[in-house]
């Protein structure tokens, strides 16, 4: 289960940085498609991940996002592994 | 910011290995002279038979530069043989003969503080004068150069550099079409402490680009090196060297300052700015040596 405030956070955070209205965030909506990402983007949002929540991604890290869920769920399980490993 | 509208650059230049293997053989069995005297017949073969790069070469000399007509007919052929020098000059200098050229440097306190260093940078360039011939100069400061490159250019030199056991030294970072892999190597070379080169001038396909003033006329610059470099927060040089005789090379650097008074200007944007600026002037005083063989005023 995903903490409610993190959801939000991170809604709040990608709609502020890629200038998207928030209601078009839903857990089950494409990611890429509603941020309309783009290479020099994917800059932004490691810098965006690094800076918001402490950890840093690598490439293998977006394969397999697809939604803004399994972005939570992303989130979601390196911060939990950063909170065991401190 | 807007998407690329007429990019006519295909990601690869053109140019393959074979011509340059010829020429390595002509530089170590027969020397400089005689790879040049070959140059002075290849170049004039361009004129002709590669049509859109004379046809850029001319707009060039007549639109921007504002040359009459008999004078920009001897600008495509010199501009040819230019580039014809620098590559037969960093193919010389890749073999080991770079004691047979004289390098100056025009190196502020401020870039030399930067490279001395422990910090990763970023180096802008550009397709102008013979940046490559410098590459090694870099390697005094005991770090790895990562030149950042369309997959395809890379494959098409691959063969070249494996040959002159380059591969390793020249270290690429290849952008590859479906995948952002690229991006994640140049955040962990920088944060390694190593430089990375990218030309700031060529637009990718697909790509995001600005238009910018440039040299009088308005052009369109790639936005990626300007938004990696703004993004990752590191030093941003720029980088030019070019050729101010016979084997001999002047280096210019000069380091990115943000400006002062930004205001709801982007940090890419700015250093976009910074850099077209610094390239115009340098480009002015070697008009000769801007090889950027497509449309690329709009």
């Amino acid at each position: 289960m995903i903490d409610a405030a993190l959801i939000d956070k991170i809604n709040n955070v990608l709609a502020e940085e890629f200038e998207v209205d928030i209601q078009k965030i839903s857990p089950e909506a494409p990611l890429m498609d509603t941020l309309d990402l783009d290479s020099l983007d994917l800059v932004d949002m490691v810098v965006l991940i690094e800076h918001n929540f402490g950890f840093t991604v690598v490439a293998k890290d977006f394969v397999g996002i697809k939604s803004f869920n399994d972005f939570y769920h992303f989130i979601n399980s390196r911060i939990d592994e950063k909170g065991a490993k401190e | 910011m807007k998407k690329e509208p007429r990019n006519e650059w295909s990601g690869k230049s053109r140019g393959g290995a074979t011509g340059y293997l010829i020429f390595v053989f002509i530089i170590k069995r027969a020397g400089l002279r005689a790879a040049y005297a070959l140059l002075s017949f290849v170049a004039l073969y361009f004129i002709p038979f590669a049509p859109r790069a004379t046809a850029s070469v001319w707009r060039y000399s007549r639109k921007i530069l504002g040359k009459g007509r008999a004078a920009s007919v001897l600008f495509v052929y010199r501009n040819y043989l230019n580039l014809g020098i620098s590559l037969i000059d960093k193919t010389a200098v890749s073999a080991g003969l770079g004691d047979r050229f004289l390098f100056e440097f025009d190196e502020p306190a401020n870039v030399s503080s930067i490279l001395s260093g422990n910090s990763g940078a970023v180096i802008i360039g550009a397709h102008f004068g013979n940046w490559e011939v410098g590459a090694p100069y870099f390697g005094k400061y005991g770090k790895r150069m990562r030149v950042v490159m369309m997959d395809a250019e890379f494959q098409s030199i691959k063969k070249v550099l494996e040959e002159q056991k380059q591969l390793d030294a020249f270290s690429p970072i290849p952008i590859k079409d479906d995948s952002f892999s690229h991006i994640f190597e140049i955040r962990d070379a920088l944060e390694r402490g190593e430089y990375v080169a990218m030309q700031g001038d060529r637009l990718t396909p697909n790509g995001k680009s600005a238009e910018v003033e440039f040299m009088g006329k308005r052009a369109l610059f790639p936005l990626g090196p300007f938004v990696l470099a703004a993004r990752f927060g590191y030093p941003v040089i720029f980088y030019f060297a070019v050729r101010s005789g016979l084997r001999k090379y002047r280096f210019h650097f000069s380091l990115y300052e943000p400006a002062k008074r930004q205001g709801t200007v982007r940090p890419e944007t700015d250093i976009l700015n910074s850099y077209t600026a610094y390239l115009e002037k340098t480009v002015k005083d070697s008009p000769g040596q801007w090889y950027n063989f497509y449309k690329f005023w709009l």
